[in-house]
């Protein structure tokens, strides 16, 4: 059964992990996670049928606060979880999803180059889209200038 | 599925060949490298390695206002404009608490399905001519060139339509327009009959796509694709059922599947979403209310209040989704595009590992991406 309920079950499980719980409508349910807590909070969601990881992106908030953005869903359900951990913008590093969802790689991957965010474990953690030598420019924060012009 | 099989760890061994496909290479719609390790004939690993014209979309959009990233949204994937224009209109209309008009809504689902429609042709076409089918290119093109001038009839463009908007639609339907569809349409569903005939009985294609390139249910579900590809290994998930946007509810239609999840099962099904495309289109036309296309006080200038917005549809490739968070300016404050061909093309390595080179042209076609929009 794939519904709503899902966010009570969560935050009854992980009481000081989630927060902010908000269900705008029928189809998405939004909350807040404790980026150390990350990979407890999908495995419980794998395990409750939410077995598909639709979207993994980055928001950045300058000065000090950066989020990784999660959107779970199912293959049988319209319930789409939106879940955003903060981590600081010093240290950006979370725990990669690879071994919950396989999916998670790519989007690990294009997050750590346009945000610079470090997936602890993730397999591969190399540039995807940018050129090799972009690795550190981190185009995708607020305050990135523009490409590099060595000359 | 390890990640192991998503790339290539070590040098390849005296008995083994790395074999570069790409960056420009025939088989594929655009520029990406396809890199494999063979041995003799098999493959033992693949990496795939894209960005060759990574556009740094989500970055431009963020520097834009949400009008001027709406002709933008069309060149996410050029196949699939109309579908991106509704996404994203119906994610901006969602934070600015609006709602297309109920024509309007008719006359985006018309225009999506027939965007559909010519964005399979193409796909299959495109995959044809690589398993070395060029008739049914050459065929399918020629199908294509009426729905694209079904198209330009309403929207003025041939790729890149530009259509929706905020609260409607840039303009209503031409005189005679219903009369003109259901000739071409009608034309065109006794045509992939016969197409589909064409290519189920033809003994060396079945020999070159049945079992091939086989992806389970199980398999399909833990790589995350969506859309056809997911569709031919059995599993109905559909966005047009799954979570009903604009007026699908009110419509009928079948989510196609197939069984088997090989290379011919992926053709099939998107043959057959043609023509439930077309019976999606005859209703549309039949149902479609009279009334206004666009609100009356269309909103330029948009500044959506704080807040945030993740909008999905069923591109013809699959999951298409937009998050948008605005922070009350007239720009996004982020803007991330989850497209569909991404999701498939990383599923593409592990699915090539242990077939052989002769069967990677007909794999990789069958999974029909967009460079485009893959690399964003």
């Amino acid at each position: 059964m794939i519904d709503k309920t899902i966010m009570i079950e969560l935050s009854d499980k992980f009481p000081n992990a989630v927060s902010g719980v908000d269900v705008p409508s029928l189809n998405r349910a939004v909350a807040r996670i404790d980026s150390s807590k990350v990979k407890e909070i999908m495995q419980f969601l794998l395990d409750k049928g939410f077995d598909h990881l639709s979207c993994l992106s980055g928001v950045d908030y300058p000065p000090d606060k950066m989020e990784v953005v999660y959107h779970i869903t199912s293959y049988s359900g319209p319930l789409v979880i939106t879940l955003k951990a903060s981590i600081p913008r010093d240290d950006p590093k979370i725990d990669s999803l690879c071994d919950i969802y396989w999916n998670a790689n790519w989007y690990e991957r294009e997050t750590y180059e346009l945000f610079g965010i470090r997936f602890n474990d993730c397999p591969y953690l190399k540039v995807l889209l940018l050129p090799e030598d972009m690795e550190g420019e981190w185009p995708l924060r607020k305050d990135y200038a523009g490409y590099p012009n060595p000359t | 599925m390890t990640h192991e099989s998503t790339q290539i760890t070590s040098p390849p061994r005296p008995s083994e060949i790395l074999l570069h496909l790409g960056p420009q290479h025939p088989l594929q719609p655009g520029p990406f490298l396809l890199d494999l390790k063979i041995e003799g004939e098999t493959i033992r690993e693949a990496e795939l390695k894209i960005g060759y014209i990574h556009k740094g979309m989500e970055k431009v959009f963020e520097d834009r206002t949400y009008i001027q990233i709406l002709p933008l949204s069309d060149r996410i994937c050029y196949l699939a404009s109309n579908s991106n224009n509704d996404v994203y209109c119906r994610g901006v209309e969602e934070l600015l608490g609006i709602e297309p008009t109920d024509r309007a809504k008719y006359l985006r689902v018309l225009t999506n399905e027939l965007c559909r429609i010519q964005s399979h042709l193409l796909g299959i076409g495109e995959y044809t001519t690589d398993v070395g089918f060029l008739t049914m290119f050459i065929y399918m093109v020629r199908e294509r060139e009426g729905v694209v001038s079904l198209l330009e009839a309403i929207t003025g463009s041939r790729l890149n339509h530009n259509y929706a908007r905020f609260g409607g639609v840039a303009n209503d339907l031409p005189p005679g327009y219903k009369e003109m569809a259901l000739k071409t349409l009608g034309e065109l569903k006794k045509m992939i009959k016969s197409h589909d005939g064409m290519l189920s009985s033809d003994s060396i294609y079945l020999k070159r796509t049945k079992g091939v390139g086989v992806l389970t249910a199980k398999q399909a579900k833990e790589l995350g694709v969506a859309g056809p590809p997911l569709r031919a290994s059995g599993v109905e998930y559909d966005l047009r059922r799954v979570e009903p946007y604009l007026v699908y509810d009110e419509l009928d239609f079948n989510v196609i599947t197939q069984t088997d999840g090989d290379v011919f099962s992926r053709v099939k099904v998107r043959l057959l979403e043609i023509l439930e495309s077309i019976y999606i289109i005859e209703q549309v036309l039949d149902q479609m209310p009279s009334g206004k296309y666009k609100q009356d006080v269309m909103p330029y200038i948009t500044r959506p209040k704080p807040g945030e917005v993740y909008s999905r549809t069923e591109d013809p490739r699959g999951e298409m989704g937009m998050y948008i968070i605005s922070d009350g300016s007239d720009k996004p404050y982020r803007f991330r595009i989850r497209g569909p061909a991404f999701a498939t093309a990383q599923a593409l390595p592990p699915l090539l590992v242990g077939t052989y080179v002769a069967d990677v042209a007909a794999i990789a076609a069958s999974m029909d991406s967009c460079t485009s929009e893959v690399d964003r």
